[in-house]
């Protein structure tokens, strides 16, 4: 929106894209300069993920360019990209988890090697070090990539990036399942690349973010650019209206309370896997939504996917209403009653390409038979369902008979979330629920587990974004290094006092009742 | 309803811009659905191509119901075979040692009748078991103790081989067979040889399995994602072991109806099998859902290779042709599934 300046330019022009039955891109415009970070925003499936892939060589638009310092540019692979010096760190890790970091950050760049063959792999990983250390990573790139946090996963993406001397950084949601010291490094990482000259796509739904992290914003809706300038002249209600396309007020939401004379519904007692979660006790009453704060790698997941059945190294008693259960897989997981929607929603949510409608039927396919006892199922009956669901959580997709696999990641989750609605299960495990969701999306969440809870289901909200846990639940428990290190209560809980928990060692362990 | 794109989020329809590009993205849209009926019908299409070639080239004896019959009747094993491995194929699984079991199997109800004089009833139900035995021994190495199913069924196919020569000393064997046994595989019902009627009875089981059941849908569920499937709390192990003693019984059924069908057995008559019974699922993975395996694709794609084969032959082709045509074909169709697959 400038005028003519040094260094790259990058504009995309009336780009439209159709995925079946979803119109992706709607004409849209989009402009990134060198030097300068751009916001990249808006909800659900208003095209940002899109963009991105038309960027990065993995989907062609139907319509529009894309011209780079003027001349138009077509991108026709992702190698195309990589050679006009486009870097990508996906929302989704895109990492190759048995290698080293090193091999990692100097992925498809061309090792140093010895004859043209043999890789040198001292010089790999000081030229791998010297990127680390641009970033202040403090991450040894002789180690294995699966033994780091996710956290740090990222920021290897982000120096391959830089390894591979990107001219555009693309950051999708890079700051998914950070915590707030880790984002903090990030911001100061970002912002010195920007003044080294390059050009930075930001995208996130954190709008504390755009506002510390961004120079100029692109706001989309529904798959056409609604806005585009500086971020100083925009606040966050007049964001949230661009983002929503209308306006909605913005109110402290208030955490759901558990009535005081309710019933346990189940407890968790001394849960232990060896070197990640230690001795781990905790009761959850009828009708509570409990919070668990954390940092990544506090063993959280890990703790939800033992109480479910889902890891067998675990020992430990789960005991629902009093009894005790045998739980040694999912299945007899859902069984007692208990339902996990997992982090990793590509890998282990849903089956992607199935479809809309198979996915919500899954696991309660036996209801949906033709007639009594055999195992027929009704493509009707699943539809009829499948619908309804649609409709409950707004899910945008044209016709449930679509592949999973086309809608956009808020969209995907909440087909996961469908699934498990109507199950008929007591306790109800959101992982990190709203990771990659849009501002509208997270406030239907949060009151579809509200509503869980309001129905006397257990609600447990495993989240590393504190405001949504003490905006939502009026008990939280605070894990850290595998252990329960705080347990905090009432409805004013402040983000203060749980990011204290995570890190500090003398917050007061948590009683034992 | 059905089109309302925008869910409930109150924003009103989402309708293309007026501009050249929104158009030009509508006619690309109707393109890639002309791509997909061509995905989709491609392989049938060339089906009834070839059909046509063969019968002008042939006029007297390649389109009559005599051939018609003749093929259905070569091809019935092949289909009990190929509708059976779909089962495994489905949940991305591999089994390499059906042609193994087809031959033990021929080999076992050979011993039984002529060797132990056992009933042929009871030599039949006895062979079927084996045929599950060795189904449940592959599936639990591969489901509960996680072998990879490539190599644990190349080697079970190894010692299936060994087990039938252990007990047939590899020696060849023409008679003594009881009438009843080998009307089975010779017998016709309704005018059609005895062996299609089994084919077709196991395809539309195997059909109805995969598509209808709630089994079914579990199956391709774990096929598309296995840890998703298993935290919807499906019994992901016991499933790909049932996928396997699937294909063994079928393999088992296949060992007893060759043996009726030629009265004799000859040592390891079973791995000619393998090959066509793999191409035909992938040719059928090209054809209705592009990129799925899919019993009605399956029948489509054991019948394109069972006229591929007679008309060869009546056009006086060498054995080799009709390999390198096979093969070809097995290829092409794997490509082509991939590129429906994309679209």
């Amino acid at each position: 929106m400038t005028g003519p300046e040094k260094g790259l330019r990058i504009e995309a022009r009336g780009l439209v894209k159709h995925y079946p039955g979803v119109l992706a891109l709607n004409a849209t415009d989009l402009t990134v300069e060198a030097g300068s970070i751009h916001g990249l925003l808006g909800k659900n499936g208003a095209g940002k993920s899109t963009i991105i892939k038309v960027l990065a060589g993995v989907v062609q638009p139907d319509g529009g360019e894309i011209r780079i310092d003027g001349e138009p540019t077509e991108i026709h692979s992702p190698h195309a990209a990589g050679e006009l010096g486009f870097a990508f760190a996906h929302q989704e890790l895109t990492d190759v988890p048995n290698l080293t970091v090193g091999e990692n950050v100097l992925l498809g760049l061309g090792y140093p090697t010895t004859g043209g063959a043999f890789v040198r792999k001292r010089a790999l990983r000081r030229k791998a070090a010297e990127v680390l250390d641009r970033l202040e990573a403090g991450i040894d790139p002789g180690a294995s990539l699966a033994s780091l946090s996710i956290a740090q996963r990222r920021l290897v993406v982000i120096a391959r990036g830089l390894a591979a001397d990107a001219r555009l950084l693309v950051l999708d949601e890079p700051t998914a399942s950070l915590t707030d010291a880790e984002i903090d490094h990030l911001d100061r990482t970002l912002k010195s690349l920007r003044d080294q000259g390059v050009a930075i796509l930001y995208v996130s739904h954190r709008l504390d973010e755009i506002f510390t992290m961004t120079d100029t914003v692109t706001v989309m809706l529904d798959g056409a650019a609604v806005h585009h300038g500086k971020t100083a002249d925009l606040d966050k209600a007049k964001l949230i209206e661009l983002i929503t396309g209308s306006v909605i007020a913005v109110e402290k939401r208030i955490p759901h309370t558990t009535p005081a004379a309710a019933p346990n519904l189940m407890e968790v007692k001394g849960m232990t896997i060896p070197g990640i979660v230690n001795n781990v006790s905790f009761e959850l009453k009828e009708g509570e939504m409990l919070g668990l704060a954390g940092l990544v790698g506090a063993g959280r997941t890990e703790l939800m996917r033992a109480i479910f059945g889902a890891d067998r190294a675990a020992s430990g008693e789960v005991l629902m209403r009093g009894k005790k259960m045998r739980i040694r897989s999912p299945r007899e997981g859902l069984k007692a009653g208990i339902v996990l929607l997992p982090e990793d929603r590509k890998n282990q949510g849903g089956v992607l390409d199935f479809s809309v409608r198979k996915n919500m039927t899954l696991p309660s396919l036996s209801k949906f038979r033709v007639v009594g006892p055999a195992p027929f199922p009704s493509e009707r009956r699943e539809k009829k369902a499948a619908k309804d669901l649609v409709g409950r959580l707004s899910i945008k997709v044209a016709n449930v008979e679509h592949p999973t696999r086309y809608l956009s990641g808020g969209n995907q989750q909440k087909v996961v979330l469908a699934k498990w609605l109507d199950s008929g299960a007591d306790v109800f495990i959101f992982d990190e629920p709203t990771q990659g969701i849009d501002v509208e999306g997270k406030e239907e969440v949060y009151q579809l587990m509200t509503a869980l809870a309001d129905q006397g289901k257990g609600v447990i909200f495993v989240s590393s974004e504190f405001n949504e846990l003490t905006g939502t639940c009026s008990r939280i428990l605070v894990m850290r290094e595998g252990e329960l290190v705080g347990q905090f209560e009432g409805v004013d809980i402040s983000e203060g006092e749980l990011v204290d928990a995570c890190y500090s060692h003398e917050a007061e362990p948590l009683a034992a009742s | 309803m059905a089109d309302d794109l925008t869910g409930s989020t109150g924003q009103g329809e989402v309708t293309p811009k007026a501009s050249p590009a929104a158009a030009e993205a509508k006619g690309g849209r109707r393109d890639l659905s002309l791509g997909t009926i061509a995905g989709k019908y491609g392989l049938l299409i060339f089906f009834g191509a070839v059909l046509i070639v063969f019968s002008l080239l042939r006029p007297h004896t390649f389109p009559t119901g005599e051939n018609a019959e003749s093929i259905l009747t070569l091809a019935a094993p092949s289909l009990i075979m190929a509708v059976g491995l779909t089962v495994v194929l489905v949940m991305q699984d591999f089994d390499l040692s059906f042609g193994a079991m087809i031959g033990l199997a021929g080999g076992a109800v050979t011993t039984f009748i002529v060797t132990n004089h056992m009933g042929w009833a009871l030599a039949i139900v006895l062979v079927l078991l084996m045929g599950a035995a060795a189904g449940l021994a592959n599936g639990f190495m591969v489901s509960y103790l996680g072998g990879n199913s490539f190599i644990i069924t190349l080697a079970m196919g190894t010692v299936l081989t060994g087990v039938e020569f252990a007990l047939t000393h590899q020696a060849t064997i023409y008679s003594g067979f009881p009438p009843t046994f080998l009307k089975i595989g010779q017998g016709t019902f309704l005018g059609l040889n005895n062996q299609i009627w089994i084919a077709f009875v196991i395809a539309v089981m195997m059909w109805a399995l995969l598509d209808r059941t709630e089994l079914g849908r579990y199956m391709y569920a774990i096929g598309g994602n296995q840890e998703a499937a298993r935290l919807s709390g499906i019994r992901v192990k016991a499933f790909r072991v049932i996928g396997f003693i699937i294909v063994g019984v079928a393999a088992a059924a296949v060992g007893i109806l060759l043996i009726s069908l030629s009265s004799s057995y000859s040592p390891n008559g079973g791995a000619t099998y393998l090959l066509p019974a793999f191409a035909a699922v992938f040719l059928g993975a090209a054809v209705f859902r592009p990129g799925e395996f899919n019993v009605p694709g399956t029948v489509v794609g054991v019948l394109f290779l069972g006229v591929i084969q007679t008309g060869l032959i009546m056009l006086n082709f060498e054995t080799y042709v009709i390999n390198l045509v096979q093969g070809g074909i097995l290829i092409a169709a794997v490509l082509v599934s991939r590129l429906g697959a994309k679209a």
